[in-house]
């Protein structure tokens, strides 16, 4: 019986990493070393079936069978580029819980920064044409009554025999 | 100068809130499959029931219909008899195939015995295949056309009229 059941778990198979993202570039690990690394690219990783969770942080089964595959591949010396790389490919972009820096996410970080940008352009651009703007349209600026050109030259006048 | 760059900024901020809008209309539980177009993972899981190993490379050559579920997962129950049809129905022509995750043989037999089986239905350990698959819950479905290439992909329980509109994508 025994024998029948290797001669079966044999002719098993399952989909392998290898298939999709090649051979192993890493060191296989083990120990305290696997667990801390497990629990890391664990919680780079999205459970599929919880709201907001990561498969470190989640005891659903699905986590618990992800997180699995997770150690199995570094056991393997997959590295965490890989093992995420494999992910992705079968769940999309959305398995990552920090996304990539490209595309659709890209856009909506640059494009606020750019919007600020062209803000302080604007604000700018107005506050050099007041600047430049004529002496005349412009009020005393001055606190000191002496100094204005125009109390000076009043004085004058009034000062003149 | 100033006119410009205001429209140039309310362009982006209009780029800025479409994007957003377009996130608000999405159902969050649908997760596109980036597996469309590929070829199917290849597997050979045990069969329910049997102590037969089934290989999915048998199939080549015609569409399979690739059905995740599990006992305890009730949408499936309703899904189960929509299937059994379709599978009696399509005969030779389509081959369907349930793969059941995250659950116990015994349970699986129980569940089939009652509510019968018209397809071979595989066990999953440990949800390797599931897992490859990208599947998110149960039950989900993945047609592939006879070349094993997956075509389509549908989150959830299926209606004939889904199984049939999906099928004919696998049938081109």
């Amino acid at each position: 019986m025994i024998a029948f059941l290797l001669v079966l778990a044999l002719q098993m198979k399952v989909p392998d990493a290898e298939q999709f993202v090649g051979k192993p570039q890493g060191t296989p690990l083990t120990g305290e070393q696997l667990n801390l690394k497990t629990q890391q690219v664990g919680a780079l990783l999205r459970c599929p079936v919880c709201q907001g969770l990561s498969v470190s942080d989640s005891p659903s089964e699905m986590a618990v069978n992800m997180k699995g595959q997770v150690r199995e591949l570094l056991s393997r010396g997959y590295t965490q580029e890989q093992i995420l790389s494999y992910f992705e490919r079968s769940y999309g972009q959305f398995v990552l819980l920090k996304p990539k820096f490209n595309g659709v996410a890209a856009a909506v970080w640059i494009l606020p920064l750019l919007a600020v940008a062209i803000g302080v352009v604007i604000v700018v651009s107005k506050a050099k044409k007041l600047e430049a703007a004529p002496a005349g349209n412009r009020q005393p600026t001055t606190d000191n009554p002496s100094d204005d050109p125009y109390i000076s030259r009043v004085r004058e006048l009034v000062e003149k025999p | 100068m100033n006119r410009t760059v205001l429209i140039i900024g309310l362009l982006i901020v209009a780029v800025v809130v479409a994007i957003l809008f377009m996130g608000l209309g999405k159902d969050p539980a649908h997760i596109e499959s980036p597996l469309i177009g590929r070829p199917a993972p290849g597997f050979a899981l045990k069969a329910v029931g049997s102590n037969e190993t089934i290989d999915l490379t048998r199939y080549r050559g015609k569409p399979v219909v690739l059905n995740f579920w599990a006992t305890w997962c009730v949408p499936c129950w309703d899904e189960h008899p929509v299937l059994t049809a379709n599978a009696q129905m399509a005969g030779d022509r389509v081959q369907y195939l349930g793969v059941v995750f995250q659950d116990e043989e015994s349970k699986i037999r129980d569940f089939l015995e009652q509510r019968g089986w018209a397809y071979p239905t595989l066990v999953d350990q440990a949800g390797k295949t599931a897992i490859a698959y990208g599947v998110g819950g149960v039950p989900e479905t993945y047609f592939l056309d006879k070349n094993g290439v997956i075509v389509a992909k549908f989150a959830g329980p299926m209606s004939a009229e889904d199984i049939q509109k999906n099928l004919q994508k696998a049938m081109q």
